[in-house]
């Protein structure tokens, strides 16, 4: 198996890090407490590195921890995680030297979701979920069902343009061989965008009226590297810091806009989301919006000024009414 | 009063009855997700899943955001307007045992330490119609911590399914009342009970996630000061709210007041202790570095709930487990906290 060669690989690199000092941590990923679930594993110790592993479960985006852990560290990166990495260096949020970037061509990540839907029972009713080429084969009850692995990745993953990280130190494997499907990719948008104005806000005001506030979307997002986020500001003060929908709305609209040009969409903030509001909605179609007027596509260029930051005589304006 | 039974079929007859008395609430997930929300006359889809809500019931009684009183300034003094209660009782049709169990243990603080205004009307109202859970999934601890996926303990009325039907078993008072208001209940015979009696025991056996908690609450203690094992657990999680928002038995909340001009409005919302910011309103957060919050939201559960009242805060619902974004998983780091501990 190809993520077996990979995971091998990346275990000897990890250790050889940490054994010649090069690092002070590594953050990969561990088998998870639940079925089929990866976790983030931190570690300073060489012998834990023989936890690592590749799979088509890794999906959370490990930049998130880089802008805690003092040192140096080696970090796994898949290719929109690794665009987070150069979108934090660009934001002088992270030095390009402190990071030891193992870049793993990414062939997508599987939407556990998106499976349970399919056969309609629960992750850990599952017996087994493998990725074989562009199929995915599900095991229900002893029996096999393939799937097209364009109905099970994440949105995201079928939306992806470069799951190859392009700046790295190693890179563990070959180019990646992605399904990508950029229509599917924007299905959600697509069908909001053809809702009346009114109508879209009465999705938006039953989405937001589910929202608790735990701020995960926040916390789990690289590109919310702040310290002290508008939200908590009480003079003056931004929004309320209680779930009303309202109020939970213009927290999204804020955090996008403080977000663009810095989120490569990852999708990790909707799916952090314990209500499954779909904020992916929100983040892509920013993402599109500053690459459609901007021709910006964050974590590309270490070099280049965040897209915040400057200005360029020529950008355009007419939208600006 | 014997137990009782009744078909599937009728349960919508049976809700419809008590529903003449009762704001009635169900398990559902027409809201997007799995939830309790109010009846709507019809929806009995909770009947083919059997399995835990994301939001839990302590909403219900401790919503996420709750007015506490208006105001309005008068001269140099402020007229205080508190929101007006119906009164409404209402019935929890589905609550699982684990959630039930919650509401007694926060019980100990929102009624044995002090009265909270807010919360006890609302549970003094309202009558809890237990349903066990079939299918645990394998987030779920709660035969460690002394419950059951069908205990009846902490509801009025307890529903275990049987096939075809559910038994129904009056607990208090209050539930027996409830069997009573409905014609749609037959007896139940002795192979009903025995059923029901065979359906506990092999659900019990469906749990399979497992937490040795003798002696935790000792164990936390000398476990306190080790800062490396904290932060070690610690690593990982993000510091976001889910753990602790969506925990049945947690309670903490935040207040802030809306004014404008002359008029406002006080609330009260769902906090955390995992937030950086949390008591930063009237003082400092005591607990700046993550791992101190980690401790923190253990130790409050494990060891000092023990210590206060006799009874851990966590319930094994393992929504803490299955929602957090990282997969932090409280019984791993109590397993590596009691290893640690006991080699010294
Ligand atoms: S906004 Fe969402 S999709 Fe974009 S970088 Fe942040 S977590 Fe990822
Ligand atoms: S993750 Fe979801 S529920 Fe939590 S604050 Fe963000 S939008 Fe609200
Ligand atoms: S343990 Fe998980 S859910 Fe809880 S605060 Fe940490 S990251 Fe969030
Ligand atoms: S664990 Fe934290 S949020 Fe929960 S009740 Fe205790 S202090 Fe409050
Ligand atoms: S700590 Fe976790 S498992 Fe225990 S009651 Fe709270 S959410 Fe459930």
């Amino acid at each position: 198996m190809k993520d077996r060669e990979t995971e091998q690989r990346l275990r000897r690199e990890a250790k050889a890090l940490l054994e010649q000092g090069k690092v002070d941590y590594i953050i990969g990923f561990e088998t998870g407490s639940l079925k089929f679930t990866t976790t983030p594993l931190i570690t300073k110790d060489k012998d834990s590195v023989d936890r690592l592993i590749i799979n088509p479960f890794i999906v959370n985006n490990l930049s998130e921890y880089l802008t805690e852990l003092k040192g140096r560290v080696g970090i796994v990166a898949k290719g929109c995680d690794n665009r987070s990495i150069v979108s934090l260096i660009q934001d002088n949020q992270v030095k390009r030297e402190d990071v030891v970037i193992l870049g793993v061509p990414c062939p997508g990540i599987i939407d556990l979701s998106k499976v349970e839907g399919l056969v309609g029972k629960d992750r850990d009713e599952l017996d087994d979920v493998t990725r074989d080429g562009d199929k995915v084969v599900v095991t229900v009850d002893g029996e096999k069902k393939e799937f097209p692995a364009s109905e099970v990745l994440f949105d995201n993953c079928l939306g992806c343009e470069f799951p190859t990280p392009q700046e790295y130190n190693i890179l563990l494997d070959e180019s990646s061989s992605l399904v990508a499907d950029k229509t599917a990719s924007r299905k959600g948008i697509e069908t909001l965008e053809g809702m009346p104005q009114e109508q879209r806000w009465d999705f938006w005001e039953k989405e937001f009226s589910r929202c608790i506030r735990c701020y995960a979307c926040r916390s789990i997002c690289p590109a919310c590297f702040c310290e002290r986020c508008f939200v908590e500001e009480s003079e003056p003060q931004w929004i309320a810091p209680v779930p009303r929908w309202q109020d939970n709305l213009i927290f999204q609209v804020i955090r996008n806009i403080h977000v663009a040009g810095r989120c490569t969409d990852c999708g990790e903030c909707e799916r952090a989301c314990p209500v499954n509001i779909p904020l992916r909605s929100l983040t892509k179609e920013m993402y599109d919006l500053v690459d459609d007027l901007y021709h910006f596509k964050a974590g590309m260029d270490k070099e280049a000024a965040p897209l915040m930051t400057h200005y360029e005589t020529t950008d355009p304006e007419d939208f600006i009414k | 009063m014997a137990n009782k039974k009744i078909n599937k079929k009728n349960i919508a007859k049976l809700l419809g009855d008590w529903s003449k008395e009762f704001e009635l609430f169900i398990p559902s997930k027409d809201e997007g997700i799995a939830k309790f929300a109010k009846w709507d006359g019809k929806d009995t889809s909770f009947l083919d899943w059997h399995r835990n809500t994301i939001v839990p019931p302590k909403a219900i009684f401790f919503p996420p955001v709750e007015e506490m009183f208006s105001f309005q300034k008068d001269k140099q003094s402020y007229h205080i307007e508190l929101p007006s209660s119906d009164g409404q009782k209402q019935l929890i049709f589905g609550i699982r045992p684990y959630d039930a169990n919650a509401l007694t243990i926060l019980d100990k603080t929102f009624k044995d330490t002090y009265e909270d205004p807010y919360y006890l009307p609302k549970r003094k109202n309202t009558v809890l119609v237990g349903l066990g859970c079939t299918k645990p999934y394998d987030s779920c601890f709660c035969t460690s911590l002394g419950g059951s996926p069908t205990d009846s303990a902490n509801v009025d009325l307890m529903l275990t399914d049987i096939g075809d039907e559910f038994l129904v078993e009056g607990v208090t008072d209050k539930g027996r009342e409830l069997m009573s208001m409905s014609s749609e209940l037959e007896e139940a015979t002795e192979a009903d009970e025995t059923r029901a009696k065979e359906t506990k025991e092999a659900t019990y056996q469906k749990v399979t996630r497992q937490l040795d908690t003798k002696d935790i609450e000792e164990k936390l203690l000398s476990s306190f000061e080790i800062q490396d094992l904290w932060e070690e657990i610690a690593a990982k999680c993000i510091s976001c709210g889910i753990c602790t928002l969506l925990c049945p038995t947690c309670y903490c909340f935040d207040i802030n007041d809306e004014l404008i001009k002359d008029r406002g409005t006080r609330f009260r919302s769902w906090d955390s202790c995992s937030f950086p910011v949390y008591t930063k309103m009237p003082m400092e957060n005591p607990r700046i570095e993550k791992w101190r919050r980690v401790r923190n939201k253990v130790c409050h559960k494990y060891e000092f709930y023990p210590m206060n009242f006799d009874v851990i805060a966590c319930t094994g619902c393992g929504r803490c487990v299955r929602q957090c974004p990282v997969n932090w998983d409280i019984t791993q780091t109590l397993e590596k906290m009691q290893a640690k501990v006991q080699s010294g």
